[in-house]
């Protein structure tokens, strides 16, 4: 515990909050200008203060912190939007509370805004495992009772594609600085029929993470962390049996979430997969553009389940890993000191060094995901001897979308905007990348090192942890989901057929991927073959 | 069957017909105005009329009305029989309105192939659904594993049983001890799910982990194997609902009047004899109204096997619930979903059925 | 003195038999009370322990750990943020007092109801259409065994159209009907229970059969009713799935939050602990006061 260091940032937030109260006292206009001809220091220095608020090592952020973020980086709303502005308003938004993350960050930081602009807005928080389902039953049963809501690009199929959200206006654009996301991110992401709906929060990929106490000379992992499927494999059979470095308790290799999640766990195979199945001469890696046919049993597929099938058989996992949470895996193994690697979002990275739980914050390091040494092209069906690399781009990220329920009114459709530009601002941005929020980093303007080095984080840390987000997102032969109506039916029921095949009731990984291919073709038949194809064609730019 | 009432009432009804007449005054009024305000709601619905009506509120209300209208009506047209059958009208309304009507629509859905994605909606297909459910493994294997879960009960009941004799003999701080032995059943299974389920069976730090390596199980794997997640759930069920068969057996014991436990032991029974021979038939009654609502909890266990093992290892731990929600709330399959819920419905009215006859029968010469 | 008095050899013997005895009930209660408690016990330290004393698998608080009040903080419930202003306490307390009116008022009306209607079906017999008495205690029964999936989408429907989304009522009058059933199996038990003749005998007196029902039965079957309101409050209390489904902002309850405490970034054991702890605590209490009226409740219908 610093309480120093949390007093002295606390101290800042004062003062510069009575400055900008000041700032706003002086009326509508001239705070306008005095936002506009705010010189580039004071904004570095405002992006520095808020990084101090709890600081690096100071435990995990509470309510206050929240509160005192959202109030320090008001200053884009208050140029567009008056004080008092949408009094009287009242707004719902839908988002997760995800383990006091997500709507619980988002409550604190849209506090100080209810108080500015005088709107009210009322919460619904699900679990995780409710948002899916929730969602859709609102929309088939025309329940939709939010004016903003919180939603991964994969749903963007079934929300936009029915019309149901409201298209962003352009002061939104210019307030959000939306030309700082990073590519990945930039349209036909976020967008439908060439409307932007969506305000990013976050930028999604998943990357390596491993343990660099495993590998170096005379380290029981070997030379270093292997940059392939294959050797990490051998590695995971090498540890076996030994003694964790960190923690002194049994090492293991590398950690693979077997358990299903809510179609979640899905993308963790997909990992593995993508290396073997993402060939770099086609977009397409889980169904074939023109028939919607599953490539999920191709020998690709199949390879990536025999992986994980080899380590199950050879005892390579921890005791119950079949039965893990994905959650569990990352957080109370990974970062608790057991494992030597892992793939996972970038939240593994920020959470390292400033959650409560890590233990592993000295010694983790960082990487794009594992490639494969060969890679299957499936319009050819052959196998090609070529290294392939092919991060997976998994979730897209969450974001903030407006819904049509306020479309007809202008006040409260600029109240709902407003919020969601709030959330989606450049600074605040920042604060969420680098503290445990849910978030990883996704504007080009996160990845300047020197802002997190003044935080407090380690520069080599820092640069290694951003470094593999970039050049995950940045990968020319990164794959891509398809944002099309019921992904994660699909992913849900390969969880399943998954599991059952782990637990050693399919013959083979062939089988179990011809179950999935199964229950995939059900799907597609049950939801309309024609307008998926045309929805995923669409979703991969072809 | 009885063939009358247990409570003979000398009635002697002077119904004026003024009274009787307002009574169906008021009856036919109100079934009137419900049938006038729900006509007018369809039309505003088929869009036929426009009376600026937000939603079917007022048709609820003058349902309402009219649900009262017929309770007070009994009571005027037939004097002291309504009364009587005032006091099971009210429950009988509230079930028929709030479960008859969904379950109807349920019904509907159940034939239905309906993707909450599907751009399509809702779709009649008849029998598809039933179809695919005969081809369905993990739905049949769901089913088998409810034999497993069921048969436990056996064993919670041995143990609820031995818990409430305990409780019932000659001890001090009895007080505290039944406290001690009704919380589990107070916990929400949530919170069950996580603080056991995972925590305490956590390989690493869980205490029953280390207990396990205490006692020489090197390894201790909770959930592993098929048979040692199934009996893992089966011992957290236990746990939590032990207490309510406990106590129901409890409240048993202490309904048996003393002088018939004198009477045994002056006749020489003792200890084990005792129990057999005087307490066990005494008790049967009690334990059949025991297992049979334990055996109804236990057919919509669901929230522990969702939230610790999602069915895994392989489906070993699948209930039936816990299947349906997934295919009802991950893959948003309501139709299919639907129909496997409502075709486990009718299994258990039948099982129950038999099983009630069954107790009835058991039961009588005891009686 | 001398001691005149001696045990004989049987006297000991039975005296150790007795003694063994007294070990091994004792023995036996106070496993069993471990094994009830422990969990309990688990949540409430957890609660307060910081990530390394979970990860150690610590167990006794001040001697295993120093206590931290690190998932109160998360609530916003510690010392130390109990005086700020915290999103996250008004949310929880907001949900507790929707729980708290919610279960409360379903319990009372599903006593109320199951009551009368227990009464009436053990004591006079009726023909509803083809359905008697047997027949319609089963209908009521048949509702306990109703899955959930089955009503979940109509109710969604039916709700919205009525406008009770996300309202109270909606989910007093659901939970009503899910916990009716309990109640009118526990009743009939006990209606079933007193003798008839008490009522006769009023009835002579010149009251009405509703007369004798509140005056006579009700005061003799109060235990059985606070049994029952307990069973419901419990069921209620607990009640997960239509919660997650039927409310969004303003009827929103307890264990949906609870459920919300894992998610992609695994589970903070210590916020968990504290909310599911927090969450049983009115159970735990109502449990301590009301116990032996369950007791009492049940027995009185329990053996016939």
């Amino acid at each position: 515990m610093k309480p120093g260091l949390y007093e002295i940032a606390a101290r800042q937030a004062m003062t510069r909050r009575r400055l900008m109260q000041g700032v706003a006292a002086l009326g509508g206009a001239v705070a306008m200008n005095g936002m506009a001809l705010r010189p580039a220091a004071a904004q570095d220095n405002l992006r520095a203060e808020i990084l101090k608020i709890p600081g690096v090592g100071a435990g995990s952020p509470t309510d206050a912190d929240w509160q005192k973020v959202g109030e320090m980086c008001l200053g884009p709303t208050k140029a567009n939007v008056a004080e008092g502005e949408f009094a009287g308003i009242e707004l719902t938004f839908m988002g997760l509370n995800n383990q006091n993350l997500h709507n619980v960050l988002f409550r604190g930081f849209l506090k100080p805004w209810e108080a500015y602009t005088g709107a009210k807005i009322n919460w619904i928080d699900l679990a995780q495992a409710d948002y899916n389902p929730r969602l859709q039953q609102a929309i088939a049963t025309g329940t939709v009772d939010f004016d903003i809501i919180e939603m991964g690009a994969p749903f963007e199929g079934d929300t936009a594609g029915k019309g149901l959200l409201d298209p962003m206006p352009d002061w939104v654009k210019d307030q959000i600085e939306s030309d700082d996301l990073v590519a990945y991110l930039q349209p036909p992401v976020g967008t439908w029929d060439g409307k932007t709906y969506r305000i990013t929060i976050d930028g999604d990929c998943h990357t390596l993470s491993y343990r660099k106490d495993y590998f170096g000379d005379g380290a029981i992992g070997g030379a270093e962390m292997p940059k392939h499927w294959e050797d990490v494999n051998a590695m995971s059979m090498a540890v076996k049996g030994q003694t964790d470095p960190l923690t002194g308790l049994p090492a293991y290799g590398f950690l693979d979430p077997l358990k299903g999640w809510g179609g979640f766990g899905f993308y963790f195979l997909e990992d593995r997969a993508s290396a073997y199945a993402k060939h770099p001469s086609s977009p397409a890696w889980l169904f074939e553009p023109d028939t919607m046919k599953p490539m999920v049993n191709n020998p690709a597929w199949v390879q990536a389940i025999q992986d994980v099938m080899d380590l199950n058989a050879a005892g390579a996992y921890p005791a119950d890993q079949i039965n893990a949470d994905p959650g569990a895996t990352g957080f109370q193994q990974f970062l608790a000191g057991t494992g030597a690697a892992i793939t996972w979002w970038g939240d593994i990275g920020s959470n390292a060094r400033t959650s409560d739980t890590s233990v592993v914050g000295d010694v983790v390091g960082f990487d794009i995901n594992p490639g494969a040494k060969r890679v299957y092209n499936h319009a050819a069906g052959a196998w090609e001897e070529t290294e392939n690399f092919a991060p997976n781009l998994a979730y897209l990220g969450w974001g903030v979308y407006v819904t049509n329920r306020v479309s007809g009114d202008e006040a409260k459709r600029k109240a709902a905007w407003s919020a969601a530009a709030h959330l989606g601002g450049k600074d605040i941005s920042l604060w969420m990348a680098a503290y445990p929020s849910g978030f990883q980093p996704y504007r080009n303007s996160h990845f300047n090192f020197d802002e997190w080095e003044g935080a407090g984080y380690d520069r080599a840390f820092v640069e290694d942890y951003l470094g593999s987000n970039r050049d995950s997102y940045n990968h020319p032969n990164a794959a891509i989901e398809p944002r099309i109506p019921g992904i994660f039916q699909y992913y849900s029921v390969a969880e399943d057929e998954l599991a059952k095949g782990f637990a050693g009731q399919y013959g083979s990984a062939q089988e179990t991927a011809d179950a999935i291919a199964a229950a995939w073709e059900k799907i597609t038949d049950q939801i309309g073959r024609d307008s998926q194809i045309a929805l995923y064609k669409a979703s991969l730019g072809m | 069957m009885n063939t009358g009432d247990l409570l003979h009432v000398v009635t002697n009804d002077n119904i004026s017909p003024a009274r009787a007449g307002f009574g169906r005054a008021i009856l036919w009024g109100s079934v009137g105005l419900f049938l006038l305000v729900g006509l007018l709601q369809t039309l505003q619905a088929g869009g036929h009329l426009e009376l600026g009506f937000t939603n079917w509120r007022p048709t609820l209300y003058s349902y309402a009305l009219m649900s009262a209208c017929l309770c007070w009506a009994q009571v005027l047209i037939r004097g002291e029989q309504g009364k009587r059958v005032l006091f099971v009208l009210p429950a009988v309304l509230f079930v028929l309105s709030l479960a008859i009507i969904p379950l109807i629509f349920g019904l509907i859905i159940a034939f239905s192939d309906w993707n909450l994605s599907s751009p399509l909606g809702r779709q009649f297909n008849g029998l598809d659904n039933v179809r695919q459910m005969w081809g369905d493994p993990f739905y049949w294997n769901a089913l088998k594993n409810m034999v497993w879960y069921a048969l436990a009960i056996l064993a919670e009941y041995t143990i609820a049983f031995g818990l409430a004799l305990l409780l019932n003999a000659e001890i001090r701080a009895r007080k505290f001890f039944r406290v001690a032995f009704l919380l589990p059943l107070m916990l929400s299974p949530v919170a069950v799910s996580w603080m056991i389920g995972k925590s305490m069976t956590e390989i690493r730090f869980g205490p029953i982990a280390r207990l396990a390596r205490a006692l020489g199980w090197d390894n201790p794997s909770f959930f592993g194997t098929p048979e040692m997640a199934r009996a893992t759930i089966m011992l957290m069920d236990a746990w939590t609902y032990i207490p309510f068969m406990m106590i129901m057996l409890l409240a048993g014991l202490q309904a048996i009047p003393k002088e018939l436990q004198e009477a045994a032991k002056v006749d020489g029974a003792k200890g084990w004899r005792a129990f057999w021979e005087v307490t066990f038939p005494l008790m049967l009654p009690v334990s059949v109204t025991a297992l049979l609502i334990r055996l109804i909890f236990k057919l919509k266990l669901a929230d522990i096997i969702i939230n610790v093992t999602s069915g895994g290892p392989g489906g070993a731990t699948d209930s039936v619930t816990s299947f349906i929600f997934r295919e009802y709330r991950d893959r948003s399959n309501v139709g299919y979903g639907t129909l496997l819920a409502i075709v486990y419905l009718v299994f258990i009215i039948i099982a129950m059925l038999g099983l009630l006859k069954l107790a009835d029968r058991w039961l009588r010469p005891q009686t | 003195m001398t001691q005149i008095f001696k045990d004989s050899d049987t006297d000991l013997a039975h005296r150790a038999k007795w003694f063994t005895g007294r070990v091994a009930i004792y023995g036996a209660l106070s496993l069993w009370a471990f094994i009830a408690l422990f969990p309990i016990y688990w949540t409430l330290t957890t609660s307060f322990k910081k990530a390394p004393d979970v990860m150690k698998g610590a167990m006794v608080p001040w001697v295993d750990y120093r206590p931290d009040w690190l998932g109160w903080k998360s609530l916003g419930l510690s010392p130390a943020t109990i005086g700020q202003e915290s999103t996250v306490r008004a949310e929880f307390l907001g949900r507790f007092m929707n729980s708290l009116t919610i279960s409360v008022s379903a319990s009372v009306l599903a006593v109320i109801l199951g009551s009368l209607a227990a009464y009436g079906l053990s004591r006079f017999s009726y023909k509803f259409l083809w359905m008697k008495n047997s027949d319609i205690s089963f209908f009521f029964i048949s509702q306990l065994i109703l899955p959930p999936v089955v009503l979940a989408l109509p109710f969604l429907v039916l709700y919205k159209e009525l406008a009770l989304l996300d309202s109270r009522i909606g989910l007093i009058l659901l939970y009503t009907l899910t916990v009716l059933p309990i109640v009118i199996w526990i009743m009939r038990d006990q209606f079933a229970g007193i003798p008839t003749e008490l009522e006769e005998a009023a009835l002579v007196d010149g009251l009405s059969i509703w007369g004798a029902f509140l005056t006579i039965v009700l005061p003799i079957a109060l235990p059985g009713m606070v049994a029952a309101l307990i069973l419901s409050l419990v069921l209620t209390w607990n009640e997960y799935f239509f919660a997650a489904l039927l409310t969004s902002t303003h009827a929103n309850t307890l264990p949906v939050m609870v459920a919300s405490q894992t998610g992609s970034q695994g589970i903070s054991w210590w916020s968990m602990a504290a909310l599911s702890w927090a969450a049983i605590l009115p159970l735990i209490v109502i449990g301590v006061i009301l116990e032996r009226y369950i007791i009492k409740g049940m027995a009185a219908g329990a053996v016939k």
